[in-house]
C-alpha cells in the first residue's frame, strides 16, 4: 500500500525565516500519527504544505499517492486549521452546508449526529460563536465528509474536557475504520492515548519518530515511595535508570529512566505504603531529546 | 461558490445600491429647478467651478441647463463613476485579500476546488454583485430622465450606464487582481485608488499637459468618457477596450494566486 504521506526533503523557508528543515517522513495508511512539537517548531507549516497552502522551497511531498497540487485529493482530505477563522452573519450551519455542497455533498443527518456528538449550537451566527464552539464547527467541517485522511492541526485547543474524550472517540473510530489522521499538538497528553506513533519537531526538524509505546519507555518519569520506616540510602544507590536520588527518612524521590524495573525490586525489599509516579510530562520528553540532540550536533545550529 | 459569494455580500450591494439611487434621486431631480432658470443655473454652475476646478468636472459643465449635458455633469462625470469605483473595490476585496487577511481563506484553498477556479468564480460574484447595482440604478436614472423630460435617447443612457459598469468593473478588477497577487486589502486599495484618480486627473486637468499626454492610454477614464456615450451613444472600440483590459487583468490576478503561498 502507498503512505498516506510521503515527504522526503521537504523544507520551507519564509524568505530567510526557517518554517520547516529537511523533513522526510512517511505515514502509513490505517495509523494515528501525533506530531508534536512546541509552539514555532513548525507544526503548521508542515500541514499548511501538505495541503498546499504553501509551497514547499525544496523537497518533495505526495499526499494519499498523488501531487499535493492535484485538488482532487484535497477532496479526500479532512482538515482542521490551527488557526480557525469563522467570520460573519451566516450560520455555522449554511457554512457546513455550503462546504459540504463543494465536497460533492454531505447527508444533513450527518452534520446533526456531529453536532449532537460534540454538543454544538449551529443555529448561531459564525461571528458569534465562541473559540470552543468554532472548533467544533471546525471539527465538524473536517469530519463531515467521512475523508480518508484527517489533518487536525491543535485540534483540542478551547475543547472542555467532555467534548475533548468524545473527539478522541472520533479519531478511534477513524482509524477502526481503516482511515489515517495527522494530529498535531504541543501537549503530549492529547495525542499518547489515541497515536500509534508520535513524531517530534522542534526548531524546524525532526528529530524523532516513535511508537508511543517506545516513548513512554523512554519517558523519564518522577517516582515517589513511602515506606513504613526509614531506608538506607545505599539500597537505592546505582539502580538501572533511576537519576536525581533523594531519601529521607521514609520517603524515596528519583526519577526513571525507562522502566520502573530495578526501582520496584528494590523497592520491594521494604514495606511499600504510598507510591507515586507522575506521567511524563511532554517538557521532559523534549529535554531528553535535546539533550540527545546536543550531544550528536555538538552547539545548537543557528537559528 | 458564486451565489456563496454574492449571499456574503448581500447586504454590501443592498447598501450600495440604495446609497447610489439616493444620490441619483436627489441630484438627478434638481434638474427641474435647473431647467426653469437655465440663465442663472447655467451661469452659477460656471461661476461655482472656475478655472482647474471646471477643467476637472471635464467640459460637461458649459451646457449644463441642457438635459444631456445636466445628467453628464451631474451623474456620469465624475460622482456616480467614483461611487461604482468604491464600490467595485469593497467588493473585489471579498474576494482574495480581505479573507486572506482575516484568515477565512485558508479552508476554502483547501477544499477540493483548484486555485485558479476559486479566484474566477469570485470574480464572477463581483461582477454579478455589480451588474445588479447597475441595473438598478440604470432604470432610476432613465427613469428620473424621463420624469424630468431630459430629452436623452433610452440607447444613450444605456450605453452610458455601461461605460460606468465597465469602469466599475475594470477597477474591481483592478483591486481583485492587486489583492490576489498580495494578499493585502491596504495594497489592493492603494494601488486601485491611485490608478483610479491619477487617470482621472490625466484625462481632465492634465488634458492639456503636453508631458502627461500619453498617459491617458493606460486610463480607463479615457475609454470611459472619450466616446461620449450619452451624446453619441455606445462607443463600442473603447468599452472592448476596458472589457479586455479587465479580462487581461482577471488573468493575471488567476495566475498570480496560483503560484504563491496563501496567509503567510
Ligand atoms: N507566515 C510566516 N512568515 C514568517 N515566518 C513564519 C510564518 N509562519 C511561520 N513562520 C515561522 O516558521 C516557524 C514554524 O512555525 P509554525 O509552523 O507555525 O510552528 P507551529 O505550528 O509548530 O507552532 C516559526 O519559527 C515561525 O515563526
Ligand atoms: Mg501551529
Amino acid at each position: 500500500m502507498t503512505a498516506v504521506v510521503q515527504a522526503e526533503g521537504l523544507t520551507k523557508y519564509y524568505g530567510r525565516r526557517r518554517g520547516l528543515e529537511d523533513l522526510t517522513l512517511d505515514i502509513q495508511p490505517g495509523e494515528v500519527f501525533g506530531y508534536l512539537g512546541p509552539n514555532g517548531a513548525g507544526k503548521t507549516t508542515t500541514i499548511r504544505l501538505l495541503l498546499d497552502v504553501i509551497r514547499p522551497t525544496r523537497g518533495l511531498v505526495r499526499v494519499l499517492g498523488a501531487d499535493s497540487r492535484d485538488p482532487a485529493v484535497r477532496g479526500r482530505i479532512g482538515y482542521l486549521p490551527g488557526e480557525l477563522a469563522l467570520e460573519g452573519r451566516e450560520r455555522a450551519r449554511d457554512y457546513l452546508e455550503f462546504l459540504g455542497r463543494i465536497r460533492g455533498g454531505v447527508p444533513a443527518s450527518r452534520l446533526d449526529a456531529l453536532a449532537e456528538r460534540l454538543d454544538a449550537d449551529l443555529n448561531v451566527p459564525m461571528g458569534k460563536l465562541s473559540k470552543g464552539n468554532k472548533q467544533k464547527v471546525g471539527l465538524i467541517q473536517a469530519f463531515m465528509h467521512e475523508p480518508e485522511f484527517l489533518i487536525l492541526d491543535e485540534p483540542t485547543g478551547g475543547l472542555d474536557p467532555l467534548v475533548q474524550q468524545e473527539f478522541l472517540a472520533m479519531v478511534r473510530e477513524v482509524r477502526a475504520s481503516g482511515r489515517t489522521v495527522l494530529m498535531s499538538s504541543h501537549v503530549l497528553a492529547e495525542v499518547e492515548h489515541v497515536s500509534d506513533r508520535v513524531g517530534i519537531v522542534r526548531a524546524g526538524r525532526l528529530v524523532a519518530v516513535e511508537n508511543v509505546a517506545a516513548l513512554r519507555e523512554k519517558a523519564v518519569r518522577r517516582v515517589e515511595l513511602h515506606f513504613d520506616a526509614p531506608v538506607p540510602k545505599e539500597a537505592f544507590e546505582g539502580l538501572a535508570g533511576v537519576r536525581d536520588l533523594r531519601v529521607e527518612g521514609a520517603g524515596v524521590s528519583c526519577t526513571i529512566d525507562g522502566r520502573p524495573d530495578a526501582l520496584i525490586k528494590a523497592a520491594a525489599r521494604f514495606t511499600v505504603v504510598h507510591l507515586v509516579s507522575a506521567e511524563p510530562d511532554l517538557e521532559e520528553i523534549f529535554l531528553t531529546y535535546y539533550s540527545e540532540e546536543d550531544r550528536h550536533h555538538g552547539v545548537a545550529e543557528p537559528a | 461558490m458564486v451565489s456563496q459569494s454574492l449571499r456574503d455580500c448581500r447586504r454590501a450591494l443592498i447598501w450600495w445600491t440604495i446609497g447610489i439611487s439616493a444620490f441619483l434621486s436627489v441630484y438627478v431631480n434638481v434638474y427641474n429647478t435647473v431647467k426653469q432658470n437655465p440663465q442663472v443655473y447655467g451661469q452659477v454652475a460656471l461661476d461655482k467651478f472656475p478655472g482647474p476646478l471646471k477643467d476637472l468636472m471635464g467640459q460637461s459643465l458649459e451646457n449644463f441647463s441642457s438635459g444631456v449635458g445636466f445628467l453628464q455633469g451631474a451623474v456620469y462625470q465624475l460622482f456616480v463613476p467614483f461611487l461604482f469605483a468604491a464600490c467595485a473595490m469593497g467588493l473585489a476585496n471579498r474576494a482574495v485579500a480581505g479573507p486572506e487577511e482575516n484568515g477565512t481563506l485558508e479552508l476554502l484553498v483547501t477544499l477540493p476546488v483548484a486555485r485558479a477556479r476559486l479566484v474566477l468564480q469570485r470574480f464572477a460574484a463581483m461582477a454579478l454583485g455589480l451588474l445588479a447595482v447597475a441595473a438598478v440604478t440604470f432604470v432610476l436614472t432613465w427613469l428620473f430622465a424621463e420624469v424630468n423630460e431630459m430629452g436623452i435617447p433610452f440607447g444613450n443612457i444605456l450605453a452610458a450606464h455601461l461605460g460606468v459598469y465597465l469602469l466599475g468593473l475594470f477597477l474591481g478588477t483592478v483591486t481583485l487582481a492587486a489583492g490576489a497577487a498580495t494578499g493585502r486589502r491596504g495594497v489592493a486599495m492603494a494601488v486601485m485608488g491611485v490608478w483610479a484618480v491619477a487617470g482621472y486627473m490625466v484625462i481632465t486637468i492634465g488634458r492639456n499637459v503636453e508631458a502627461i499626454a500619453w498617459l491617458k492610454w493606460v486610463s480607463p477614464f479615457h475609454y470611459y468618457a472619450e466616446g461620449r456615450p450619452l451624446y453619441e451613444g455606445l462607443p463600442v472600440g473603447d468599452y472592448l477596450v476596458l472589457a479586455g483590459a479587465t479580462a487581461v487583468l482577471a488573468l493575471t490576478a488567476v495566475l498570480s494566486f496560483d503560484r504563491r503561498d496563501v496567509g503567510v
